[in-house]
């Protein structure tokens, strides 16, 4: 069996002429919790699309669970939970019958795990779903993903709406779901703090590209942010590959360069640098740099 | 399966009752025109009756494809069900086959009450044995023939096109059965033509983004 | 045992929680041979990734401050026995060696410096000779 429960290769894809996705390629191994990150636009809920097979790609080609993403059998269907972006649930109907649609066609139901999850939300049955919040919708649509024990989650910002405690709800559920085995989670989210306690890896979109795609401790060690102070002004060309970003002013640089090492530490200071400090960063700051419009994309290797 | 066709019967719960209630309407109608037949008073009022109610019942079912398909896309039902394990093949499937459950529910009384009223009386034009049959056949691939047209435009356009899509089909074909009658060529040009519009449908349904 | 996530915090995951097991057991909150939440457990309280649980408890048997019992689970360790004098000395000359490098580019005199050290010394309790169950995460708790 294929250790890659997800696999985008050379995914392109196309609106109205607009390119949203321009040669995707990464790999989500079984076991895995993929943090997908990106700003609004990026083409997240895009990619997410079209893995579900909603849509077709331009170019390339996704495949889930071995199988193609554009003819999904049912079977497969079956395994994989998936909650949309805005929750696209069926508004007009009662929460009943939705939850009856969805019992009669999924192939496994844990009923036991469903109504323990609809107590904990205390989601009311016999009101329209279009009469929910966002944060109940969200819920209900997590509590159906989960309810067919999926042996894949595709998440796409499954927190929207949701408030702090039902945010530390879907985070405990995910973690629950992950220690089951051989389950995988892919999910795309804004609050990087939530991404950074669960999830395994990161790729980080940004105009079109994935920039960043690696473990996400990883990251962490790979990407320095310093503080560097010479006693002139700082040289304009440090010579350094990978930098993703560099701010100079006067004799104050502040430089963010990816798979720092010794070597790139002794390039530094033959510079002579009066003062070299580690300026911390957080997932965010990562986050922050790498998708800037003027920033590389990072092979964080 | 059941769960998919029991879901559209659920949400166009209003065609299968006006199938229904226009069933009964024309087995009236076809009652009494039989009953109160007279030679020489040809009883126009019920047989324009039944004209005008097989107009209705035309745009009806031309209506209820276009609904079904129309109301799928703007309460965007197929996305939903996508993310469950069935295809769209079954979800097209369980689709067609609501409809020809309400087109048999408007035609199956419509025919049971003819062959009873031929057991009673002797029509007034010689029938040969089947051909209620072939009449109840062509009647519904006529109407089938409908429905394909609301399924295929529904899709993209509000319920109105379709009808009026369905009306110019009406044009056509009943000129069409005039010259030829409601006979077997009739009834091939018919399946070909619902052959051909089913399988368009499904392959716009099955490569459409939901 | 109460473990914090800080997110705002440039250090990964994985470390903080190393770093607060090292200092809840030199403030005497986790004793010698008691047993540490399994990585599942943990992994659920704090919704934290289980592997990053495991990777530091990984990181933490190797440092010699717990030991994990096949079948049993993972226990504060008895302190002393796995690291030898020179790798303890390597171990604190670096972050030694780091704080006075800070020092030096915020212009504190030597003075002072000790000053300071000594009180963190004494904030900890560090006696005079070391018995075993005491160890020091060194006089800077930034976590």
């Amino acid at each position: 069996m294929n250790e890659n429960v997800i696999q985008v290769e050379n995914l392109v894809k196309y609106y109205d002429g607009r390119c949203v996705l321009d040669g995707i390629d990464f790999a989500v191994p079984r076991g895995c919790i993929y943090g997908l990150l990106g700003r609004n636009g990026a083409g997240k809920t895009t990619i997410i699309r079209i893995l579900l097979g909603l849509e077709p790609p331009t170019r390339g080609r996704t495949t889930l669970l071995e199988a193609d993403s554009t003819s999904l059998p049912a079977k497969i269907r079956g395994r994989i939970g998936c909650v949309a972006e805005g929750h696209n649930l069926i508004q007009s109907y009662k929460v009943s019958r939705l939850i009856r649609l969805c019992k009669d066609l999924s192939l496994q139901w844990n009923d036991e795990l469903f109504n323990r999850l609809i107590e904990t939300f205390r989601l009311p049955a016999d009101r329209r779903v279009r009469e929910l919040s966002i944060g109940m919708r969200a819920q209900l649509n997590l509590s159906l993903a989960m309810a067919i024990d999926p042996e894949l989650l595709i998440l796409d910002d499954p927190t929207l709406g949701l408030d702090t405690v039902a945010r530390r709800q879907f985070l405990e559920l995910a973690i629950d779901i992950i220690q089951k085995q051989g389950r995988t989670i892919l999910f795309c989210s804004h609050i990087l703090s939530d991404v950074e306690r669960i999830a395994d890896r990161i790729g980080i979109l940004a105009a079109g590209k994935l920039v960043v795609d690696c473990p996400l401790e990883q990251l962490k060690e790979r990407v320095r942010k310093l503080r560097v102070i010479f006693p002139e002004a700082a040289p304009a060309n440090l010579y350094l590959t990978e930098i993703v970003n560099q701010q100079i002013e006067g004799r104050e640089m502040v430089i963010t360069v990816a798979n720092w090492n010794s070597q790139k530490q002794a390039i530094l200071e033959t510079f002579k640098p009066s003062s070299c400090t580690e300026i911390p960063m957080s997932l965010e700051d990562i986050f922050i740099e790498c998708t800037r419009p003027s920033a590389e994309p990072l092979e964080v290797a | 399966m059941f769960a998919l066709i029991k879901r559209e019967i659920q949400d166009h719960l209003v065609y299968f009752i006006a199938a229904a209630v226009f069933s009964a309407l024309l087995v009236l109608v076809l009652v009494e025109a039989v009953f109160k037949y007279d030679s020489r008073n040809p009883p126009v009022i019920s047989i324009s009756l039944g004209v005008a109610f097989a107009a209705i019942v035309t745009l009806g079912i031309c209506g209820m494809g276009a609904s079904q398909m129309y109301l799928d896309k703007s309460r965007r039902i197929s996305a939903f069900l996508s993310t469950l394990p069935v295809s769209r093949s079954r979800i097209l499937l369980a689709r067609i086959t609501a409809g020809i459950l309400a087109i048999l529910i408007l035609l199956v009384p419509l025919a049971i009450t003819a062959i009873f009223l031929l057991r009673l009386f002797t029509p007034p034009i010689p029938l040969y044995s089947g051909m209620v049959w072939e009449i109840f056949t062509a009647t519904f691939l006529l109407a089938l023939a409908c429905y394909c047209i609301g399924l295929q435009t529904g899709w993209n356009s509000s319920a109105i096109t379709p009808s009026l899509g369905g009306l110019g089909l009406t044009c056509i074909f009943v000129p069409l059965v005039v010259v030829k009658g409601l006979g077997p060529e009739i009834m091939v040009i018919l399946a070909s033509f619902i052959a051909a519009s089913l399988f368009r449908t499904w392959h716009n349904f099955s490569s459409t983004s939901l | 045992m109460q473990i914090r996530i800080d997110n705002a915090s440039g250090r990964a995951v994985y470390q903080q929680i190393i770093n607060q097991i090292k200092r809840d057991i030199a403030l005497g909150r986790l004793i010698k041979d008691e047993k540490l939440p399994t990585v599942r457990q943990l992994a659920a309280q704090l919704a934290i990734n289980p592997n990053t649980i495991a990777k530091a408890y990984r990181q933490l048997e190797q440092e010699g401050i717990i030991v994990t019992r096949p079948g049993a689970g993972a226990f504060v360790a008895s302190l002393d026995s796995s690291l030898s004098e020179a790798v303890k000395m390597r171990v604190i000359s670096e972050e030694l060696e780091r704080i006075v490098v800070e020092a030096f580019h915020m212009q504190i005199d030597s003075q002072t410096l000790l000053e300071w050290f000594g009180s963190a010394v004494e904030k900890f309790n560090l006696s005079a000779k070391k018995p075993p169950s005491e160890i020091t995460t060194g006089e800077q708790s930034n976590e």
